[in-house]
């Protein structure tokens, strides 16, 4: 009821204004006090756990709860398993269970293409961020890319005495069976495949029977399929010798003393976004501040904190690479980076996935 | 009226319950007693089937990847798909035949183990018992899982003593035999449960007959606790099957990724490629092979209890 | 009487495996909650009690397992009655359509969990009744009523129907029949069934995650949820919390009702 009895505010103007007052906070929203919605108790985000949660909060959520006063609860439901929640809210008209939905890009847009999503193109940070930002194939800014980051070829050099794989095929050797390890619908090894397999990426999703030859001979190898922290645990429990992993589970690893190494071999690896979005159907004042939140998780200070836990390369110009990272063809920052780097529009890959995902099971089920 | 006053409290409260029973449920309708006992339970499985109609709805809608919305028009696409594409008999065979064995296995163990729980005269070792059935579950599946890749990984406790004897570590986990493995070490305790009610029922005094008479242990167990403990095994055999043969997360934890069920196709189909049509046909073809199976067992070896207790009337 | 030595041995390495089987990974992840390292292995990394000092900080994981708690008693609560009367109605009597009713209330183990949390979801939420905790527990309930069900019809072979005869012929109106013979009679099955119910109930994640949110997010499903980048020792210092507070739970339980008299043949 509290949203009744409040002055309607035009949004947009509200946030035009508060650019316009409050330019030297870092928020861009202090001038504007006077005329901001009602803060709600706390705005509800959904995060990957462990260090990926443990980064958001403190680049984003914690600076942002201090500057605003408006606290933030982490919901920890994996991406998948958020969106049908999200999507029968919708569809249903009841207030989604959370504000904001930290997700990969492929997953929100589906959510975009479903219409579940706010349009975000009035975040006055938006005029900072790179090409990176704006998510591909849709109209305006349903959902914000946040990073960017890679589907490696991790290894553990023990594994490879002369020297780090320099092509997937490597990982073909007999003395590799049963130690490697995808992603269990494949995810970030299709595009790789596909080169690796002898096609060409301008045949995805054409024809892209190259790609699951390679995979097929793959299967052979008898190879191990998970998730992330399945990645993580194999590597330190010395299942696997080799993965195709984000690199951030591969770095994970590391930091836990594992002895381990990545590459982007050849044929090149999957790239690829995270993003964040606000569900349709929140009241007038918490879409408002999750708004703000999304607004604030551009700033220049809150990338550099939340993308050194996670060793990503984001979308504000002039950050600076983690210490470790300098260099690594997982952080890519020049063009010369991202040629050796796959990019497919968010479009083509929803439009497509589950058909691919439905190859890659047929195979590696079979 | 001294004399009524002397009545202890709780008669009187079951007279005025008798009186309240008798007006709402009149003896006349005696013969519909059994249905009134059964509606609460119905009702609240009625919740299950209400979830049903929706996907039964969803079912006959396709996914349209433009929108991600479930086709207005109905069609018979999606029960096309599971029915032609080969992935899915792998995941459908793979998911029966483990119901058979795991069943088969967890009946074989859970006997013994109930029939000392029940029969042992120290009640130390009936708690300890008692007590190892439950540990499993507190530690969740994923841990449980995770504990399973310490003792039978590559460089798990199996394998290290193993090699001390000089063989190479082999692959333990993350094939079907070790998703079968786990399933039966999630099932035990479920069997051993539904087992001992069956098992106290059955007078010790009968087994020391038998063995007056002459008959040995195995014969006193085959011809008179194994047939008396049948309603036990008929209850006991059932939930295993239906629900390993639903199961998701042991394969898709234990089975290092190959080894999917038919619900890891459903999840697959609900949560990662967003097809809830595709994900409720599967869901709903599941129910009714789980059902015929169900509906074979008590065909083959009737339903259960009840065989016995009315055979006495 | 004396049990015969091979009867003995035979009933033992049954046991002996299933004890060892039921029981290794808790004792593996047991061990590894007091590692001083941050991976779980066993044997652990050096000892300490860091992880449970680090659980103990958490205020949240707290509150988790009191919605557990508070779950585990509605499903318990609404089990004991609609189980315990189902499951004598199918043993006590004929019904018609038995086989059917039985098949029927089989449903929630043939509907994989996936579809009964997605199903409930959709249900619950047209209702208006989601983000509540009572219907998790109404949820977890219907999800696991089988087994009160079948606890309670296995333990029906004790039914005597000549003793509920005998009773009422000797004046006793049916509710008293029915409280003082025929309840008894099945009290095995309803301890059993309702432990069993109240245990799983405290375990379970699929259909919660689909039912609750992050205002009432309950342990198990906070558990599941933050294994997405790596698992850390403080989920095996939890469980070990878990297993510590349920194995008071039965303590308790069996000096208040006494285990003992359920479980012992008579």
């Amino acid at each position: 009821m509290k949203e009744l009895s409040m002055p309607y505010i035009n949004r947009r103007l509200l946030l035009q204004g508060a650019v316009a007052l409050g330019g030297a906070s870092a928020l861009g929203l202090r001038g504007a006090f006077a005329q901001e919605p009602a803060k709600p108790a706390e705005i509800i985000v959904r995060a990957w756990g462990g260090s990926w949660v443990d980064s958001l909060k403190a680049g984003v959520s914690d600076p942002f709860t201090k500057a605003t006063g408006v606290a933030v609860r982490h919901d920890l439901t994996e991406d998948n398993e958020i969106q049908p929640k999200v999507w029968a809210a919708v569809a249903q008209k009841r207030v989604p269970p959370i504000h904001i939905n930290w997700d990969t890009t492929t997953n929100a847009t589906k959510s975009a293409l479903r219409g579940v999503t706010e349009d975000l193109s009035d975040l006055p940070n938006l005029k900072n961020v790179t090409d990176l930002a704006k998510p591909v194939g849709l109209d305006g800014f349903p959902i914000v890319n946040t990073y960017g980051y890679v589907y490696v070829l991790a290894y553990r050099p023990a594994a490879f005495p002369d020297g780090a794989p320099k092509s997937w095929k490597d990982l073909l050797d007999p003395k590799y069976k049963g130690r490697v390890a995808f992603y269990n619908d494949g995810i970030g090894f299709h595009f790789p495949a596909q080169v690796a397999g002898g096609g060409k990426l301008e045949d995805i999703p054409a024809n892209m029977q190259p790609a699951w030859d390679f995979i097929a001979k793959m299967k052979e190898q008898k190879p191990l399929l998970g998730e992330d922290p399945d990645f993580t645990t194999w590597f330190q429990n010395g299942e696997i010798d080799a993965a195709c992993t984000i690199s951030t589970n591969a770095r994970e690893a590391r930091k836990n003393g594992i002895d381990i190494k990545w590459v982007v071999p050849e044929e090149g690896c999957k790239f690829d976004t995270d993003g964040l979005w606000i569900p349709k159907g929140l009241p007038e004042n918490e879409l408002y501040w999750a708004k703000q939140y999304i607004n604030f998780a551009l700033t220049k200070e809150a990338q550099q904190v939340w993308l050194d836990g996670l060793g990503l390369p984001g979308v504000v110009p002039g950050l600076t690479p983690p210490a470790d990272l300098i260099g690594d063809p997982s952080y890519p920052t020049t063009e010369e980076d991202f040629k050796h780097l796959i990019r497919i529009s968010s479009k083509v890959q929803v439009e497509n996935e589950s058909e691919w995902f439905g190859k890659f099971k047929a195979i590696m089920q079979g | 009226m001294t004399s009524r006053t002397a009545y202890p409290l709780t008669w009187r409260i079951m007279d005025v319950l008798e009186g309240v029973a008798a007006a709402i449920w009149p003896r006349s309708m005696a013969r519909a007693t059994p249905y009134l006992m059964l509606a609460p339970a119905i009702l609240l499985v009625g919740l299950l089937v209400l979830g049903l109609l929706q996907m039964a709805d969803s079912s006959l809608r396709t996914l349209d990847t433009n929108t991600f919305l479930l086709s207005e028009n109905y069609s018979l696409a999606n029960y096309r798909r599971a029915v032609t594409e080969p992935l899915f008999a792998v995941v459908a065979w793979r998911s029966l035949l483990a119901a058979v064995i795991v069943t088969a296995v967890t009946l074989i163990f859970a006997f013994p183990y109930a029939y000392l729980m029940v029969r042992t005269r120290s009640s130390a070792l009936r708690k300890i018992l008692l007590i190892a059935l439950f540990l499993p579950f507190f530690i969740g599946q994923v841990v449980r899982a995770y504990g399973w890749l310490i003792i039978l990984g590559n460089q798990g406790m199996v394998n290290e003593a193993l090699g001390l004897v000089g063989i190479p570590p082999m692959r333990l986990i993350y094939n079907y035999p070790a998703v079968l493995f786990g399933l039966v070490q999630y099932m035990l305790p479920f069997a051993v449960l539904m087992l001992a009610p069956a098992l106290t029922a059955i007078p010790e005094e009968l087994e020391a007959a038998a063995g007056s008479l002459g008959a040995n242990w195995v014969r006193s167990f085959r011809h008179v606790v194994l047939p008396l403990c049948r309603p036990g095994f008929i209850g006991a055999g059932v939930v295993v099957m239906t629900l390993s043969l639903t199961d998701f997360a042991v394969p898709a934890i234990l089975g290092g990724g190959s080894q999917d069920f038919i619900a890891n196709a459903i999840y697959d189909q609900f949560f990662r490629t967003s097809d809830q049509g595709l994900g409720a046909t599967l869901a709903l073809m599941l129910v009714a092979l789980g059902s015929i199976v169900v509906g074979l067992v008590f065909s083959l070896f009737g339903a259960g209890t009840l065989a016995v207790s009315r055979k006495r009337k | 009487m004396r049990e015969p030595l091979s009867k003995k041995l035979v009933l033992w390495a049954f046991v002996l495996v299933a004890i060892v089987t039921l029981s290794a990974p808790t004792i593996v992840v047991l061990g590894a909650s007091f590692t001083a390292g941050n991976i779980i292995t066993f044997p652990p990394d050096g000892l300490s009690l860091k992880w449970y000092a680090a659980i103990s900080q958490a205020s949240d994981l707290r509150n988790a397992f009191l919605r557990t708690l508070w779950v585990a008693a509605v499903c318990t609560v609404v089990a004991i009655p609609a189980g315990t009367l189902a499951g004598i109605a199918l043993a006590k009597y004929a019904v018609r359509f038995e086989r059917t009713i039985q098949t029927y209330l089989l449903l929630p183990f043939t509907i994989p969990l996936i579809g009964s949390g997605i199903g409930l979801m959709l249900i619950f939420g047209q209702a208006g009744i989601l983000g509540q905790l009572w219907p998790v527990g109404v949820a977890v309930c219907v999800i696991n009523l089988p087994f009160m069900i079948w606890a309670v019809t296995a333990s029906a072979a004790g039914l005597d129907p000549d003793l509920e005869l005998a009773a009422a012929n000797c004046g006793a109106p049916p509710l008293q029949v029915f409280f003082f013979v025929t309840l008894p009679a099945v009290m095995p099955g309803v301890i059993t069934g309702s432990l069993l119910m109240f245990i799983l109930a405290l375990n379970e994640f699929l259909v919660s995650l689909l039912l609750t949110d992050a205002r009432i997010v309950t342990l198990p499903v906070q558990i599941y949820n933050s294994i997405r980048s790596i698992i850390t020792p403080d989920l095996a210092a939890i469980s070990v919390v878990f297993i510590a507070c349920s194995g008071l739970a039965i303590v308790l339980l069996d000096r208040l009702v006494g285990l003992e008299i359920f479980l012992k043949s008579k």
